[in-house]
């Protein structure tokens, strides 16, 4: 059996949290919040301006980084929580398990509103590409008033996060760090869709 | 000062936020009422918290706490405007669900005409930094001051950028509970 992508993202996108008592959302070993994306957008855009062309690439940088902790320790998390072994586990198919599990994480990438984003070629162990057709760090693009460079920041440092939890040269937890991602295209840029290649560093 | 009484009593009933959420599967969107919205864990809070802390020199902490306020007030005044709420008390307790409901924490709001103050007793960002990092010598909770700042602003009417929020003491400093202290700005004064 192979992922079943629309049945996987049906059943993901259903999922519902809420603070607790104490206002926290504690779920898949991590802290949780769910705020609106204009807010991440807002911040990446405000501290791209104010960076400057200097240190624009540096900012850039740690935006990307954010995202491949995050990818990297709540990724490890969400594949091994009991949603995602409910629904993702029966698919996975034992000749080809971490094929399997990173285009399950793609469904929950999907269906946890980060982006509309799939696998497109896989080369196990050195290679991933990515194309997101929707994801909310476009949202700051409108197509008159198209940005200059990738604003997908997200996006990429969680695939070379995901590649990190399959194929990084050591297990979890420390792998971190063994791919890199480069975003080749993107909605922001006025393509058609994202594109994100990840290789070895 | 609002809230008047927070004292519990048969006819006393405390105003939520309450929440539609539905996932839009064309554009791969989550929503909470109207809000595209999305899960991001303490790591990536903690981080994008550190690089505004390291981005002093070009007001980092400032444009963090900026975009929080933004969001506290839009959300919030929408909200406030579909549900036709307008008392100051339900108003304060529907912007602490809020916090609460978007993980941010638990938070009390008091607010006076002029100003007021708040206090977390847990806060996913301070939370989250000491869990990744431990704790530290200062406050850190810029976003939870920009929520702050949004929700009063939100509450009364007034326009971004009316109120300040100053963190005072933090729960990632050690404290059991961060304490905020909350000023009308020059631009809240005059409006």
């Amino acid at each position: 059996m192979t992922i079943d992508r629309e049945k996987a993202i049906e059943q993901l996108s259903q999922i519902r949290v809420r603070g607790n008592a104490e206002g926290l959302i504690p779920a898949f070993g991590v802290l949780v919040n769910q705020f609106p994306t204009e807010f991440w957008n807002s911040f990446s855009l405000k501290i791209l301006n104010e960076a400057g062309e200097a240190l624009r690439d540096d900012a850039a940088g740690l935006l990307e980084n954010a995202a491949g902790e995050c990818g990297y320790h709540t990724g490890w998390g969400i594949i091994n929580s009991d949603e995602f072994k409910s629904i993702i586990g029966p698919m996975i198919d034992p000749k080809t398990p971490l094929e399997d599990t990173l285009r399950g994480a793609y469904a929950v990438f999907t269906a946890w509103g980060w982006a509309k984003a799939e696998i497109v070629e896989l080369e196990p162990g050195e290679k991933m590409v990515v194309r997101a057709y929707d994801y909310y760090e476009a949202d700051t693009a409108k197509p008159a008033d198209t940005a200059k460079k990738p604003l997908a920041f997200m996006i990429k440092g969680v695939s070379r996060a995901f590649m990190d939890i399959a194929y990084g040269d050591k297990p979890y937890p420390d792998g971190h760090g063994t791919f890199k991602c480069e975003q080749t295209k993107g909605i922001e840029l006025g393509d058609a869709f994202g594109e994100f290649v990840v290789t070895r560093a | 000062m609002y809230p008047a009484a927070r004292k519990k009593g048969a006819d006393y009933v405390t105003v939520e936020f309450k929440a539609t959420q539905h996932f839009q599967p064309e554009k791969a969107r989550q929503y909470i009422n109207d809000a595209s919205s999305v899960f991001h864990c303490h790591h990536y809070a903690t981080l994008i918290t550190q690089l505004a802390d390291d981005a002093k020199s070009f007001r980092g902490p400032e444009l963090l706490a900026q975009a929080a306020e933004e969001f506290a007030f839009r959300e919030l005044s929408k909200y406030f405007e579909k549900n036709g709420i307008t008392e100051p008390r339900e108003r304060i307790e529907v912007a602490e669900s809020y916090c609460g409901f978007v993980g941010l924490g638990s938070i009390r709001l008091e607010l006076h005409g002029a100003g007021g103050a708040a206090e977390m007793r847990h806060s996913h960002v301070d939370e989250g930094w000491v869990k990744k990092w431990g704790k530290r010598d200062n406050p850190v909770n810029y976003i939870g001051q920009g929520f702050i700042a949004g929700a009063c602003e939100a509450v009364t009417n007034a326009k971004l950028g009316s109120f300040a929020v100053r963190e005072e003491q933090s729960i990632v400093c050690g404290q059991p509970a961060s304490k905020f202290t909350i000023s009308a700005t020059r631009q809240g004064a005059q409006a």
